[in-house]
């Protein structure tokens, strides 16, 4: 092979830079200082006393909690053991996510009180029957690669909402699940469900199928109900997603470099959690960051600085060499319309271009209180683009087509060309939701907007014909811990149709 | 008005707390009454930060330091308006939940009700329906307002509802809620007597509760 060219490089993926290698040290050593000097509140004993047995200083002791602070070496001795790659795989091994540096996934987000029905377009509270159609939605659309309950089901007990949500999910997709837990009960419960849908507990030890959602309190606070939810997780080998969510200006610092230095100390304090319990617990830290609307006083899930600051939190996962649980695909509407789009557009493509390994929230609408399916469909074409932009434009003797060029020459056209031919669905993005015809074709096919388009796409999934996943046996039995759960949680219920 | 309670509305637009006290103390001084100084100087600013925040021409930071402006001046004026008779506006408990740790919505809530005069106690997070129930009995307030974030917390203020009616405190209690998950219809089914969607609607709601 002859080889002509010297220090070539070439860029595969396009990408968006926010952070030089210099600025992101600095946040993680200011992130550090926190951690040691102002410190941590914990509000489970067990938590206090594993981080004290490691090495840190508690002091602030009060009935219900302890400030925890943490010397920088127990970071840095963490994070030699904190796994660099996390692999999280749906109930038949079909789908898996290899979650490391730059592998990208987009999922949805969870547990919306609210839905927005798919028929009636009215905003009410969400059930069974939503959690259904949106895992079934996931389940269909291509750039959808894990999936979390888009809706919290209320027409059941309350405390035990969260079985019913993974039973519902497990009906329709064989995605990779990220499941939220009400408390250690209800992820004991789902764990248990987890087994039987693999076949046994030997199997989950195989690879999980499900990893857990975990919120630690900003600012700096880690209540007892997250500490468990850890401690459990790493005992039963259930990687999990440890994301604050601070709100700029509100619960961390309205300055973007601080919000993220206090997300970092807020992320490092379950890093060190985790490995001091177990050297080697896989977690994906995160999240959701975003901004206080002044205005409002509303958590925004559409706004820049969303985007921006989701977008440098990843540079920062990269570079400690960590799974980033990102945040795109969402939007402040409270209904999928032209801002929706919009909004989304802007923080898929900011996610995209950065590499968030774990993409979550693709469906959420009026700052996370409402899930919306056109939402969903609509997103998963832009993903679509957003991935097409990803693959860059390749530079080759082959993609520059000079002989090509030269054969056409000067006046001729390249549409009956082989070069063409072979080439042009690989080259060139084809949309399936987004209009490109002429006026009159687009009028003489009933003239319809986009939202109308996403709408009747919404519907035809939903009611494609399509085998059951799971077998009439299986369901039962998943079914049966659900209900078990109801009966032991039901002393704690006000009214068990408290909101339908 | 004079310009010296012109001069206070506008420290309280402009959330100085220094000139807020500064000029609360020099229009005594002057031998303005308590009420004057209340009536014409602190409320038409507050009344203005309202209007103004409602345009979106002014911002929730902005607001609450126009409250705090206008929670020292109180400070100053509070002892000689009770000494004089004068009913306040009111009482209010405020708490996020047992089993909720969000609290920035209930913090917001605290500080704008402050702002529009009233008596504040909050009680933080995480507050169990016995603790209100404590509460109301030491502070007797006029109003309890309870926030949660979560479904599952949010039956916390139903059974906070209940306790107080099984204490004999239900009917000494008005009773307000909120949170992003919580509505209007939640609030009826609990028997609360209101609901808020912000916390300016808060302050409208405790307002009308306090009959001021």
């Amino acid at each position: 092979m002859k080889v002509k060219k010297t220090n070539y490089a070439v860029n595969a993926t396009p990408k968006l830079q926010v952070f030089t290698e210099d600025e992101i040290e600095a946040i993680y050593f200011a992130a550090l200082r926190v951690l040691y000097e102002t410190g941590v509140r914990v509000y489970e004993q067990e938590g206090v006393d594993l981080a004290h047995s490691g090495g840190a200083i508690v002091e602030g002791i009060e009935s219900d909690s302890s400030l925890v602070k943490i010397p920088p070496w127990m970071v840095e001795k963490a994070l030699r053991t904190v796994p660099r790659k996390v692999v999280v795989a749906g109930p038949d091994r079909q789908y898996r996510m290899e979650l490391y540096k730059n592998q990208m996934y987009f999922g949805a987000g969870s547990d919306t009180p609210f839905t927005i029905d798919p028929y009636t377009g009215e905003r009410r509270r969400a059930v069974y029957q939503d959690v259904k159609n949106f895992a079934r939605l996931a389940q269909a659309l291509p750039n959808l690669d894990f999936h979390m309950s888009l809706g919290i089901v209320q027409d059941t007990a309350v405390g035990t909402y969260d079985r019913w949500q993974y039973l519902a999910m497990l009906e329709e997709t064989t995605k990779p699940i990220n499941i939220t837990a009400v408390d250690l009960d209800g992820l004991n419960d789902q764990l248990e469900m987890a087994y039987i849908r693999l076949g046994g507990k030997d199997e989950w030890r195989k690879g999980p199928a499900f990893s857990l959602y975990i919120e630690p309190v900003s600012p700096l606070s880690h209540s007892e109900e997250v500490i468990q939810k850890l401690l459990f997780s790493v005992d039963h080998e259930i990687p999990f997603v440890y994301t604050p969510c601070p709100l700029a200006g509100a619960t961390s610092p309205t300055t973007l470099a601080g919000t993220a230095v206090q997300a970092l100390t807020e992320s490092l304090f379950g890093i060190v959690l985790s490995q001091l319990r177990k050297p080697g617990a896989p977690l994906i830290i995160g999240g959701l960051m975003s901004n206080m609307d002044m205005r409002t006083a509303v958590y925004t899930y559409g706004s820049p600085e969303m985007a921006l600051l989701s977008a440098g939190y990843t540079e920062i996962t990269k570079w400690l060499g960590l799974p980033m649980y990102e945040t795109a695909g969402c939007s402040d509407v409270k209904t999928y319309d032209e801002q929706a789009a919009m909004e989304s557009a802007i923080n898929i493509a900011t996610a995209a271009l950065v590499g968030g390994n774990m993409i979550h929230d693709v469906g959420y609408i009026e700052q996370g209180l409402t899930s919306s399916p056109e939402m969903m469909v609509a997103a998963n074409e832009t993903i679509d683009m957003v991935k097409r932009i990803m693959r860059g434009i390749p530079v080759t003797p082959e993609t520059q087509a000079l002989d090509v060029i030269d054969e056409i020459g000067p006046g001729g056209h390249y549409l009956e060309h082989d070069h063409t031919y072979y080439r042009f669905k690989e080259e060139i993005w084809r949309p399936q939701l987004i209009d490109r015809q002429n006026w009159e074709d687009w009028n003489a096919s009933g003239a319809k907007r986009h939202g109308q388009r996403v709408r009747e796409r919404v519907i035809e999934i939903l009611e494609e014909e399509k085998e059951p996943i799971l077998e009439e046996k299986m369901y039962k039995e998943l079914r049966r811990i659900c209900e078990l759960a109801d009966a032991r949680h039901k002393d704690e219920e006000l009214d068990m149709q408290l909101f339908v | 008005m004079s310009e010296i309670l012109s001069e206070l509305a506008t420290a309280v637009i402009e959330g100085n707390s220094d000139d807020a006290i500064d000029l609360t103390e020099d229009a005594l001084d002057d031998g303005l009454e308590p009420q004057n100084i209340l009536d014409n100087g602190l409320m038409p600013g507050m009344d203005h930060v309202g209007v103004e925040f409602r345009a979106g021409n002014m911002f929730v930071p902005e607001v609450l330091r126009s409250a705090r402006a206008m929670q020292s001046a109180m400070d100053v004026l509070k002892p000689l308006l009770v000494e004089g008779g004068v009913e306040m506006a009111g009482k209010i408990l405020l708490g996020t939940v047992k089993g909720d740790m969000h609290d920035i919505g209930k913090n917001l809530v605290g500080m704008m009700c402050e702002g529009a005069g009233f008596e504040v106690k909050d009680m933080g997070k995480n507050i169990a329906p016995e603790d209100f129930v404590t509460a109301v009995k030491e502070f007797n307030p006029d109003i309890v307002g309870m926030s949660a974030l979560l479904t599952t917390t949010m039956r916390s203020m139903g059974h906070t509802i209940k306790a107080l009616q099984e204490a004999g405190l239900r009917d000494q209690v008005k009773v307000m809620i909120g949170g992003a998950p919580v509505t209007q219809s939640f609030a009826d089914k609990i028997g609360a007597d209101g609901y808020a969607s912000n916390a300016a609607s808060a302050v409208d709601l405790a307002k009308q509760f306090a009959g001021v």
